[in-house]
């Protein structure tokens, strides 16, 4: 029934979306791009290609951070467009997919100012698909003092929400008779990698949430999928990344950890909740998880994290095997027609698309031999499709 | 005959050594009669040896652009190119007396592009910088006078301290400042929230907009600034000292608003002492910013001023002379460069290789270190037609160009453009058939031929779209005016011109003399006879039945003429002759009964109704006809009726059987050549035989089959073949015997839409005008004055705009459809001359319309 209506308000913007769809690199193109040989050629490359306007003004010696800076400012003028087209449901949806690049710009915020890195820099290094005004007060920021920068700024941006969500939890952690103190030892000793990663949970459980109370099934169909799978992948990296940690010695501290990052949604809650809480080696989080799906084979060639120190850029690492698989299964929401879906790949495929050339414009910039592991280690978009 | 067939064209290799590649191909783009061919266009172009002058133009190009931004920003209009014959010549001119080789010169040019684009980049920037300093002190200056109006005096008065400690607590703090007037209310907000409500914070709009544009226009500058809204707060907030918690926070907040923030002064002193200091700050700026203004214009003006010998601005001689390096780079992309010799291949029209050789021993004159020129040598093209090329001139373009658009002829084949000059518009005229509009379209046409140079100077002018088809418009004008002659139509009522050959007479219409005849059209009588219509109708429609034979009659003939001279003897004798038998036996016999029935007439209601006749000669072949068009001669007619029915249908398997089985053979016999020889000239050969064939498919099978050398090995793929071509056939064969009907029956629409035409000009006259005309006095001055409007703009509006357009397309179809499917095969590609000429004349027109 909702293919029927789909059209009347959506049907423009997935046009749009399909269009665009024809931008994404090939692998010729890509495999033209890892034959340049310095990064003139490969800016004078790209300006053949879908990137032309955005990078016609600049300079052939393009630093990476500015390339990377005028790639996600393409693809943000190209987000913001649609979401100009859009309207009722899926102006808010595209708003929801919005909330997770401000996580991490208010994150990356926090982060260099702890750092003290210059305001300036930091602005400049925002992504723009999450830029929103509320962005540059953060530098009220005092100290480690979280609560009174969500009270002061964060409270009316989309991400308050989150970010209050997240100071409850971490207080209600604390033991009962918990002193000022208390509190602001824990937030000086959080890092910005903790917040990020608990945001970016609350986030998804909370965007799992809405597309099961406010899609239309073929897109609830398409999405719900591909959220189960994200945050199954979430889980599986807190806890792999969670293996052999340092900071965290007890056992209970771990699982406590764990218990708070990890989403409780997905393939793997509540079945497997109990074992992956436990796993204390890559082999036992293997054993967790081989009952669903393919994550067996995909955890089969991960390196193991307790030997953290011998990577190297050429190890194949968690990441790198999960967004291959990843860009496999967004690619497939593109064969679904009158869904949500492509929306949410196409932002996860160029962002996939910005991280290959980036990844080649540093190897290239580094002069790296031709037969160095590095220059395979890109993931095509669509190229699964072939075979 | 150029206009016939098109240009026969000669393959050439050129070899030119690299040293001298830029002035041979600077020469021969000054020829402009060379179409170069791609040795692979598969290769994308970043990949060639001149990719990177490519590139280096494309960026000049684009320097040049956003100089152009600025011009237009300063209001400097350009002079235009309008002659490139002589920006040419000029170019040439520099060129030589420059006495370096030529390609450097773009080298100097390109390094001078960018010297202005930087030097007046930065020029403008400066400017900007200046005017935004100017807008920032001017906040100031608003702010601090507003400031002190919200604050008033009592501000200053606090500060003296009392000696009283307790008054301390009331103390106030204040901060003032710009922000942004869409973050007003977030701004408040966050100003409440850190201070837990104890701030008093003020806002005010500053205008800023208003005051920063009329600035700009005290300089002459580009007044759609978008300087955002800006207004400035004012926050008191208890605590006076300078290091209060509560004022590091609020700085903190203000901040990082990103907008300035402004010290108070303690005292009126200060403040006034201040104020002073801003404006002086202000006049120095305001005086720099006349100056860099200067500059910048000066450095612009040199943009725009004519160079000496040059037809056009500066800036303009640059662009195009970077687009035209950029078009002989691009070109001599298409050549392979070996070693230091550059190989490639061209198209020349027959005849023109003297003029070639001259321009490449000039090349060789012109050259200053006289290296060898490049040689060209006529080689034998392989299995690639040639391109299509006409010499058109003005008259003779529209009508190619309606020709094209279906599809451009295939190389040497009879070009429809030629009969389409005069079947086109005459076609139209019978549909839009009426003296007065007519003549209408052809003053149209006439004004539009005369008046050409005045309208191409209105840019906005709409004739100025109609402009290369104005001879097609005075010749459409023309035809319709003699067409409606014929009619006599005069916007639906009959002209007496020569007077009518009946007279009323006692509530009857008594004739002249016996033979008296209308000398030329309709007798206006009939108009007046009441059975008008039907008349006409008869007229019209066997008219067009007429128009349309005669037209197919003539396609088919033109097949004829094309199997002859490609010497496709096959299709001579197994399709043009059969088709041309059906057709002159089936359709052309109607027209002639017509014709005969006009021409006689008949007792006692025996005229024959054509259509019955034409059935019973299929259906009742052995019947002699009851009302016979041969009057008093049935047995005559039966006897010819049965010998074209006869012929008629032989020729039905006539043009099914023969070719396919012809081919057949042949391509059996290709079979067995080519296992014995693996060769690929024989291919070749092959295709000289075939080439009008209608089986190309055949042809690319083959060639393909030669390519693998395995043909003999797969005799399923012959068998395949020989079955394409019999389906091929039958489908032509059904198309042609039922496309005879179809076709004919299509050119009614010649009669549909005269009468459409003519029954919605009598409406408008009578609904309009006709019954107002009878309304005497004063009142009937004014009814006839405004029905009058009425009808004119009806008549305009529906029949001169609406019932053009429709005719056009009408004709256009009957061109496309009926006529060009008898013989046009219309597979061609269009020549593309490496020319100079063409390049700028195509980009001259860009910039005017800007």
């Amino acid at each position: 029934m909702d293919l029927c209506v789909f059209g009347v308000d959506d049907g423009y913007a997935e046009a749009i979306i399909r269009g665009l769809r024809a931008s994404f690199l090939t692998e010729a193109q890509y495999q033209q791009m890892k034959n340049c040989a310095s990064i003139p050629e490969l800016k004078s490359f790209l300006e053949e290609t879908d990137y032309q306007n955005c990078l016609q003004a600049d300079n052939p010696q393009i630093p990476t951070s500015i390339l990377r800076q005028r790639l996600k400012k393409k693809l943000a003028d190209e987000f913001e467009y649609i979401e100009a087209q859009s309207t009722g449901t899926l102006t808010k949806y595209l708003f929801h997919l919005r909330c997770r690049f401000m996580i991490d710009n208010v994150v990356n915020m926090i982060e260099g100012l702890k750092n003290k890195i210059d305001i300036e820099i930091l602005l400049s290094n925002i992504d723009p698909l999450g830029w929103f005004p509320e962005i540059k007060n953060i530098k009220v920021l005092e100290g480690d003092d979280y609560s009174s920068l969500y009270r002061d700024v964060l409270i009316d941006t989309p991400i308050g929400v989150y970010f209050m969500k997240f100071l409850e939890e971490s207080i209600e952690n604390l033991h009962e008779n918990r002193t000022l103190n208390d509190i602001q030892n824990l937030f000086r000793e959080m890092k910005p990698e903790y917040i990020r990663t608990s945001l970016k949970k609350m986030w998804l459980e909370d965007f799992y949430l809405f597309c099961e109370q406010e899609l239309m099934p073929t897109s609830q169909e398409a999405l719900l999928e591909l959220l189960k799978f994200e945050a199954d992948f979430k889980t599986i990296q807190v806890i792999y990344n969670s293996i052999g940690n340092r900071d965290l010695n007890t056992a209970a501290k771990i699982i406590t950890t764990r218990k708070q990052l990890c989403p409780t949604i997905g393939n793997l809650y509540p079945d497997c909740e109990k074992m992956y809480l436990q796993a204390m080696t890559l082999d036992a989080l293997r054993e967790a998880v081989k009952g669903c799906d393919n994550y067996r084979d995909l955890l089969k060639d991960a390196p193991d994290p307790l030997k953290r120190e011998e990577f190297n850029v050429q190890t194949k690492t968690l990441d790198d095997i999960m967004y291959d698989d990843e860009c496999r299964r967004y690619a497939l929401a593109f064969d679904g027609q009158g869904s949500y879906g492509v929306f949410y790949s196409y932002l996860k495929l160029k962002e996939q698309e910005i991280r290959n050339i980036i990844w080649l414009a540093e190897m290239i910039s580094r002069k790296l031999a031709k037969n160095h592991p590095g220059w395979k280690k890109i993931i095509i978009p669509f190229s699964h499709l072939g075979k | 005959m150029s206009f016939f067939r098109s240009k026969k064209m000669r393959y050439y290799s050129l070899v030119i050594p690299r040293e001298s590649a830029w002035v041979v191909m600077n020469e021969l783009a000054r020829l402009g009669q060379l179409h170069f061919v791609d040795y692979d266009p598969q290769l994308p172009m970043i990949n060639r040896p001149f990719a990177n002058y490519v590139k280096r133009c494309d960026d000049s190009l684009f320097k040049l652009n956003c100089l152009e931004l600025l011009l237009k920003e300063f209001k400097k209009d350009l002079n235009y190119c309008e002659n490139v014959e002589g920006l040419l010549d000029h170019f040439q001119e520099v060129q030589y007396n420059r006495m370096k080789p030529g390609h450097t010169y773009f080298d100097e040019l390109e390094s001078e592009i960018d010297q202005k684009k930087i030097q007046i980049q930065e020029q403008s920037a400066n400017l900007h910088n200046l005017l935004d300093r100017v807008n920032v002190i001017t906040e100031q200056q608003l702010v601090l006078e507003n400031a002190k109006e919200i604050l008033g005096q009592s501000m200053f008065q606090q500060q003296t301290p009392h000696n009283a400690n307790e008054y301390q607590q009331l103390k106030f703090g204040q901060l003032i400042g710009v922000i942004d007037k869409e973050e007003e209310v977030r701004f408040k907000r966050i100003i409440f929230r850190v201070t837990k409500g104890n701030a008093w914070v003020q806002i005010k709009d500053l205008n800023n907009e208003q005051i920063d544009n009329s600035m700009r226009k005290s300089f002459h500058l580009n007044q759609n600034n978008t300087s955002q809204p800006r207004c400035l707060f004012v926050i008191v907030y208890p605590g006076a000292e300078e290091s209060s918690s509560i004022r590091m926070k609020l700085m903190k907040v203000c901040d990082s608003f990103n907008r300035q923030r402004i010290e108070y002064p303690n005292s009126i002193d200060q403040l006034q002492k201040r104020m002073i200091d801003l404006t002086q700050q202000l006049q120095e700026a305001k005086n720099l910013i006349e100056m860099t203004k200067k500059q910048l214009e000066q450095s612009l003006d040199d943009l725009v001023l004519q160079k000496q010998g040059c037809n056009c601005s500066y800036f303009e001689y640059m662009r195009l002379y970077v687009l035209k390096e950029k078009y002989l780079y691009v070109n001599l992309n298409y050549l392979t460069m070996r070693g230091s010799i550059f190989t490639g291949y061209f198209w020349l029209p027959e005849g023109l290789e003297v003029m070639v050789e001259e321009k490449l021993r000039n090349a060789m004159q012109n050259n200053r270190d006289h290296y060898p020129t490049g040689q060209i040598q006529e080689i034998k093209p392989q299995s690639i037609t040639p391109p299509t090329y006409f010499n058109l001139n003005e008259v003779t373009m529209p009508f190619q160009e309606i020709v094209n658009t279906y599809g451009v002829p295939r190389y040497q084949e009879v070009n429809p453009g030629l009969f389409t000059i005069i079947t086109f518009p005459f076609l139209f005229g019978v549909m839009f058939a009426d003296i007065a509009h007519g003549f209408m379209l052809f003053l149209c046409g006439i004004y539009l031929i005369f008046w050409k140079k005045q309208l191409l100077k209105q840019t906005d002018s709409m004739f100025n779209l109609m402009i290369p088809f104005r001879y097609l418009v005075v010749l459409m004008g023309f035809f319709a005016f003699y067409n409606g002659i014929i009619y006599n139509d005069y916007l639906s009522i009959s002209l007496n011109l020569f007077g009518s050959c009946y007279s009323p007479e006692n509530q009857e219409w008594k004739r002249e003399s016996k033979d008296c005849v209308y000398p030329f059209g309709v007798d206006p009588v009939w108009q007046a006879s009441g059975s008008s219509l039907n008349f006409m109708n008869s007229y019209k429609m066997k008219l067009s039945v007429i128009l349309g034979v005669i037209h197919m009659l003539f396609g088919i003939l033109m097949k004829g003429v094309n199997t002859l001279y490609f010497k496709n003897y096959v299709d001579f004798f197994c399709e043009f002759i059969p088709q041309l038998l059906f057709m002159i036996c089936t359709f052309g016999w109607m027209d002639f009964i017509i014709i005969v029935k006009w021409l006689n007439s008949y007792q006692n209601n025996t005229d024959p109704s054509i259509i019955e006749t034409m059935i019973n000669q299929v259906l009742k072949p052995f019947d002699k006809p009851v009302n016979p068009v041969f009057p008093n001669n049935p047995e005559l007619q039966l006897q010819i009726t049965q010998i074209l029915t006869l012929i008629a249908v032989i020729c039905i398997p006539w043009m099914l059987l023969p070719k396919p089985l012809i081919l057949g053979g042949k391509s059996d016999k290709n079979k067995v050549a080519m296992s014995d020889s693996q060769y690929q000239p024989l291919v070749l050969e092959k295709q000289v035989s075939d080439f009008d064939d209608d089986n190309n498919q055949q042809f690319h099978n083959d060639l393909q089959n030669a390519a693998n050398h395995k043909s003999f090995t797969e005799q399923n793929h012959e068998e395949h073949d020989s079955g394409e071509i019999w389906v091929h056939q039958m489908i032509e064969t059904i198309e042609f015997v039922l496309g005879g009907i179809s076709n004919t029956a299509s050119y009614l629409r010649l009669w549909a839409l005269s009468l459409a035409h003519g029954q919605l000009a009598e409406v408008f006259y009578d609904m309009c005008l006709a019954d107002k005309l009878d309304t005497g006095g004063i009142l009937g001055g004014f009814l006839g004055g405004y029905f009058y409007i009425v009808f004119a703009l009806l008549t305009f509006g529906v029949l001169m705009t609406m019932d053009v357009m429709e005719c056009f397309l009408h004709a256009l179809r009957l061109h496309w459809v009926e006529f060009q499917n008898k013989f046009y095969k219309a597979d061609g590609y269009l020549f593309n001359g490496y020319s100079y000429k063409k390049l700028l004349n195509d980009n001259l027109k860009s910039s005017n319309s800007k």
